[in-house]
C-alpha cells in the first residue's frame, strides 16, 4: 500500500504571544511546527506503516525552510519526503494550493492521500477535499478514526453531536483531525538519520504540468476584502454565587436569550 | 504561550553562540550534529518534557512511592512516561552506540537534560541512575557482562541503581562492612545492608541492576580493600535471558522532604544466605572505578539543582509580568494610577535580576564542563586532552557543589517572588524548593565537595589544572576588555580573579602548613569565591558574544542580547565587590572555626 501524506509547516500558535500594548500578535521568533492535524494524519500513515508495511511519502508546498518538517516527518518515520519549492507558487490561496499539489500528486503512484483538515495558521478546511475534486478520487473528511479493510478505507468521521461511519474505495483521501491519535514523538536516532541518510526531492515549476493561471498568486480566486482584529465589546458580568446558583444563573440568562 | 522550564533561547544562545556546538561537527566523531540536527534533538526533548514529563511533577510529588511487602510502587502516572523516554532512545544519549548509545556530544545531551531534569527529576533520577550503572558496566565489565546487561540497561529495559551507603558508612565509604565470599562457581555471595539507595526498587522496568560496593572477605580495611559487584534483581543467565529472583530485597523507603516520586530504599542482600553478585572490575579496585564514575555522576547532581533553578526562575518571572499589585513607586501618592505588574517594582527587578544572573551564569558553567568533555574526546593530542581534562576536575566540585548551593538560593528567591502563594502548594514554588534541597547533599555534600577542591583539585597536576583555568578566564576578559561595551565588566572581573589567584596561593599554603584546619575551614568560603569569579567569567563570556552580535542583530535578538549585558553588569557591580569581600576574609584566616572549644557552642 501507497499512502502520501500532505502536510504544511506552520507557526507554533501556542507559542504566539499578544504585544500587551496593541494586542496584536507577535510573530518574530516563533518557532514552525508540522500543522497538527496534518501530523495526526501522518500518524495515522505511520500505524499503517507498522501493521501493513504501507510505503509511506510526505508532500509539502512551501518556501526551501519546510524542508525541516520533511525532516521530521523522516524522523518520525516516513520514507519519503518531496518539497514542492518555486517562488512561482508565492501566494497561492486554496484553489492554487490545491492545484498545485494535486498536479505534483497525479505524477505519483498511491492507495490512500492523507491530508489534515485544516491549518492553524488559516482554517479554511477546503484544500484536502479540494485535491480530491482535482484528482477525481473520493474523499473522507473529518476523520477521528481510520482503518483498513481489503480495498477500503473506513472512517468515523466526526459531526458536532454525532459520527458517521463512512467507507471508500482506494485510492481516496481522507483529511485527519488531530483527535485521530497522538502523534509519536522522534527519537535521536531518528533524527540522525533523517538528516545524515535521507534525500528529500524537490520539487519546482518546471517539474509540474499545469497552468500558470492555477497556480501561486496570480492563480488565486480569492480577494480579502478587509482584514481587521475583533474588538472586545464592553466587560462581562462577574457574579459570585456557589456552583448550584450560578448554573441556575446562566440557565436564566440563556433562556432570556432564547438559547435554550 | 509563556516558557517553562528552561528559556529556549538562552538554551540555544549557550549551544550555539557561546559555546559554538556546531564547530564539533568538523570532527569525524561528531559530524552528523550539525546545527540543524542538533535543534530538532532539542526541540523534541522540550516537547517530550513539557508535554508528557511536566505533568508528572506535582502528581509525583502528592502521591509519593508506596512501600508494601518489600515492593515499591511509583506515581500512577510515571510508568507511561518513563516508557515514552526509554523508547525514544533518550536514556544513553552520549554512550557508544554498539552498546545502545546515540554517540551525541555531551553539550548537546546536557541541554536536552536541562527540560528532562527541569521536567520532573524525582522521575528523571531512574534512568539517570541506569546511565550511571551502565556506564561503571561499559568502563570496568567483562566482555561477557557488557552482552548481559549493558543494551538492556541504556534501552531502559532493565534500571540501575548504586549501592554504596550503609548505616555507618555514608561520607566515610572505607568504613563499609557489607561483605562477598566467593562462591565455587565464580559468583560471590554479598551479605549486608546498604541504605539510601535511590531507585532500589520500583516497578517501572523489569529488573533492576545494583552495583554493590562490598568487602571480600581478607581484603584490607578501608577504601583499598573494596570491590564492586554486580548484583541484579532477578539474576541474568549468561545468555542474557532471566533466571530466579536473587536474595536482594528491599526493606523500607524513606519519608523525604522532597523528590516523593523518587524511592530511596534501604536494601538487605543475603538475609537468606542466597544473594549472588559478579565482581566487576578489579579486587580491591572499587574505589577507584567510583571515582572514575564520580565526575559525571556528580555533574548530573549539579544539573538536577540547576534545573529546579531555571524552571523556579521561569516561573516567577511569568508570575511578576502578570500579578498586578501596588502602583508603581514613581506613581505612588497619585490615587488615580492603576496598579502594575510587580515586575514593576524595584524589589523585585533585583531578585528577578539575581535569579536570572545565576541561571545564565550556571547554565553556561555546566554546558562548558560538556564542551570540555567533547573536545577532550575529538582531540588527538595527549597534552590537550590531559588539559581539558584537568579544567573538568577542577570545576566538577563547582558544577555540584557552589551550582546546587546558588540553585537553592535561586529557588528561594523564585518563592519569595510569589509572596505568600509561593508558600502554598497550589504553585510550583515550594516544591522545586524541597526538591533542590537535597542536590545539596547528596553524592557528597557541599563540604566534600569544597574539601575536594581543596586537597584534590587544587594541587592537580601540581597546580596545572587550576592554572589552566585561569588561563582560560584571562582569554574571555582580554577579549571582554577589547570592546567598550563590556571592558568595565572586564576590568571587574580581572580584579576578582586576580585576587582568586593569591587567596589560591594563600589556601594551598595553609593547606601545606601546620594551620592545615584552618585551611580546611575555609574550605567552603573558597569554594563560593572560586564559583562566584567562575560565574563572573560564564557572564562576561555571554556579554561580550552579545555586544560583538548586538550592531548587526535582528529586532527579536536585541531584548535577549541587552539582557546578557545586564546579567553581567549586575553580577560585576553587586556580586563581585562581596566575592572579594570573602576573600579578603579568607587571608584574614581567622581561626575561630578551629579554635573554639566543643564546649563553647553552649546548650550543655
Amino acid at each position: 500500500m501507497k499512502i502520501i501524506v500532505c502536510v504544511k509547516q506552520v507557526p507554533d500558535t501556542t507559542e504566539v504571544r499578544l504585544d500587551p500594548v496593541t494586542g496584536t500578535l507577535l510573530r518574530e521568533g516563533i518557532p514552525s511546527i508540522i500543522n497538527p492535524d496534518d501530523k495526526a494524519g501522518l500518524e495515522a500513515a505511520l500505524r499503517l506503516k507498522d501493521r501493513y508495511e504501507a510505503h509511506v511519502t510526505v508532500l509539502t508546498m512551501g518556501p526551501p525552510q519546510a524542508d525541516l518538517a520533511l525532516r521530521e516527518a523522516l524522523a518520525m518515520g516516513a520514507d519519503a519526503a518531496i518539497l514542492l519549492t518555486d517562488r512561482a507558487f508565492g501566494g497561492a490561496d486554496t484553489w492554487a494550493t490545491s492545484s498545485t499539489l494535486a498536479s505534483a500528486l497525479s505524477a505519483l503512484e498511491y492507495d490512500l492521500i492523507i491530508t489534515g483538515r485544516q491549518a492553524i495558521d488559516g482554517d479554511t478546511a477546503q484544500v484536502g477535499p479540494q485535491i480530491a475534486e482535482h484528482l477525481g478520487i473520493p474523499n473522507i473528511s473529518y476523520a477521528e478514526d481510520l482503518r483498513i479493510e481489503g480495498n477500503t478505507v473506513v472512517v468515523r468521521r466526526q459531526y458536532e453531536d454525532r459520527s458517521h461511519i463512512l467507507r471508500a474505495e482506494m485510492p481516496c483521501l481522507v483529511t485527519a483531525l488531530s483527535e485521530l491519535n497522538e502523534p509519536r514523538y522522534m527519537t535521536p536516532r531518528g533524527i540522525f538519520e533523517a538528516f545524515r541518510d535521507r534525500t528529500v526531492k524537490i520539487l519546482t515549476r518546471a517539474d509540474l504540468a499545469i497552468d500558470d493561471g492555477n497556480i501561486g498568486l496570480k492563480g488565486s480566486p480569492t480577494r480579502v476584502m478587509k482584514s481587521f482584529t475583533k474588538a472586545v465589546r464592553g466587560k462581562g458580568t462577574v457574579v459570585e454565587l456557589d456552583a448550584r446558583d450560578a448554573a441556575g444563573w446562566i440557565i436564566e440568562r440563556l433562556q432570556e436569550k432564547f438559547v435554550l | 504561550m509563556a516558557q517553562v522550564i528552561a528559556d529556549r533561547r538562552d538554551v540555544d544562545f549557550v549551544l550555539h553562540e557561546q559555546l559554538e556546538v556546531g564547530q564539533l561537527a568538523r570532527h569525524e566523531r561528531f559530524a552528523e550534529f550539525n546545527a540543524k540536527t542538533v535543534d530538532l534533538i532539542i526541540s523534541e526533548a522540550r516537547n517530550l518534557a513539557v508535554k508528557e514529563i511536566l505533568p508528572t511533577q506535582k502528581e509525583g510529588d502528592e502521591q509519593g512511592v508506596r512501600f508494601e511487602k518489600g515492593a515499591v510502587t511509583t506515581p500512577e502516572t510515571f510508568k507511561r512516561v518513563y516508557d515514552l523516554f526509554a523508547e525514544g532512545e533518550w536514556l544513553a544519549m552520549s554512550e557508544d552506540p554498539e552498546w545502545g548509545g546515540q554517540g551525541m556530544p555531551t553539550t548537546v545531551t546536557l541541554a536536552a537534560s536541562d527540560y528532562f531534569n527541569g521536567a520532573n527529576f524525582a522521575l528523571m533520577m531512574y534512568p539517570g541512575l541506569t546511565h550511571g550503572a551502565g556506564k561503571l558496566i561499559e568502563a570496568f565489565g567483562t566482555e561477557q557482562q557488557k552482552r548481559m546487561f549493558l543494551k538492556k540497561m541504556y534501552s531502559g529495559k532493565w534500571a540501575g541503581t548504586m549501592l554504596l551507603t550503609e548505616p555507618e558508612a555514608g561520607s566515610d565509604v572505607g568504613a563499609l562492612t557489607t561483605s562477598a565470599v566467593p562462591n565455587a562457581d565464580g559468583t560471590y555471595a554479598i551479605t549486608g545492608q546498604k541504605i539510601f539507595i535511590s531507585g532500589g526498587e520500583h516497578d517501572l522496568t523489569e529488573n533492576i541492576i545494583h552495583p554493590v560496593l562490598a568487602r571480600i572477605e581478607g581484603a584490607p580495611e578501608g577504601t583499598k580493600g573494596i570491590s564492586l559487584f554486580i548484583v541484579p534483581k532477578v539474576w541474568v543467565n549468561e545468555d542474557g535471558s532471566l533466571g530466579k529472583p536473587n536474595d536482594i530485597v528491599c526493606t523500607g523507603v524513606e519519608e523525604k522532604m522532597g523528590i516523593h516520586g523518587n524511592a530511596t530504599c534501604s536494601m538487605a542482600m543475603g538475609s537468606k544466605g542466597q544473594c549472588h553478585g559478579l565482581l566487576l572490575g578489579e579486587a580491591n579496585k572499587g574505589m577507584r572505578a567510583m571515582f572514575l564514575m564520580m565526575n559525571a555522576a556528580r555533574l548530573l547532581v549539579g544539573m538536577q539543582g540547576f534545573c529546579c533553578a531555571s524552571a523556579s526562575y521561569l516561573n516567577a518571572l511569568n508570575y511578576a509580568r502578570e500579578r498586578v499589585q501596588g502602583k508603581n513607586l514613581m506613581q505612588a501618592f497619585d490615587k488615580s494610577a492603576p496598579s502594575v505588574a510587580i515586575i514593576q517594582h524595584p524589589d523585585v527587578r533585583r531578585m528577578l535580576l539575581n535569579m536570572k544572573a545565576y541561571v545564565e551564569g550556571c547554565r553556561s558553567l555546566l554546558y562548558y564542563v560538556g564542551l570540555c568533555e567533547d573536545l577532550k574526546s575529538v582531540t588527538a593530542d595527549p597534552a590537550e586532552a590531559e588539559k581539558y581534562q584537568g579544567i573538568i576536575d577542577v570545576l566538577i566540585p563547582i558544577c555540584k557543589g557552589y551550582v546546587t548551593d546558588r540553585a537553592f538560593d535561586v529557588c528561594s528567591l523564585g518563592m519569595q517572588v510569589y509572596g505568600g502563594y509561593g508558600y502554598i502548594k497550589e504553585y510550583p514554588q515550594e516544591q522545586l524548593l524541597r526538591d533542590c534541597r537535597i542536590t545539596l547533599i547528596y553524592e557528597g555534600t557541599n563540604g566534600i565537595q569544597a574539601m575536594d577542591l581543596l586537597g584534590r583539585k587544587l594541587g592537580l597536576n601540581k597546580g596545572k589544572a587550576i592554572m589552566d583555568l585561569f588561563g582560560e578566564i584571562q582569554k574571555t576578559i582580554a577579549a571582554a576588555k577589547q570592546i567598550d561595551a563590556t571592558a568595565e565588566f572586564a576590568a571587574r572581573t580581572e580584579k576578582a580573579a586576580n585576587k582568586l589567584a593569591e587567596v589560591a596561593m594563600h589556601m594551598g599554603a595553609t593547606a601545606m602548613s601546620e594551620k592545615v584546619l584552618n585551611a580546611f575551614g575555609f574550605a567552603h568560603p573558597f569554594m563560593e569565591v572560586c564559583g562566584d569569579v567562575t560565574m563572573a567569567w560564564q557572564l562576561l563570556w555571554r556579554a561580550t558574544v552579545a555586544a560583538r552580535k548586538m550592531p548587526q542583530a535582528k529586532k527579536k535578538d536585541l531584548a535577549f542580547y541587552e539582557g546578557q549585558l545586564r546579567s553581567a553588569e549586575y553580577f560585576t557591580n553587586s556580586i563581585l565587590p562581596i566575592t572579594i569581600g570573602k576573600m579578603k576574609a579568607i587571608l584574614n584566616n581567622n581561626s575561630a572555626v578551629v579554635d573554639i572549644t566543643d564546649e563553647a557552642f553552649g546548650a550543655k
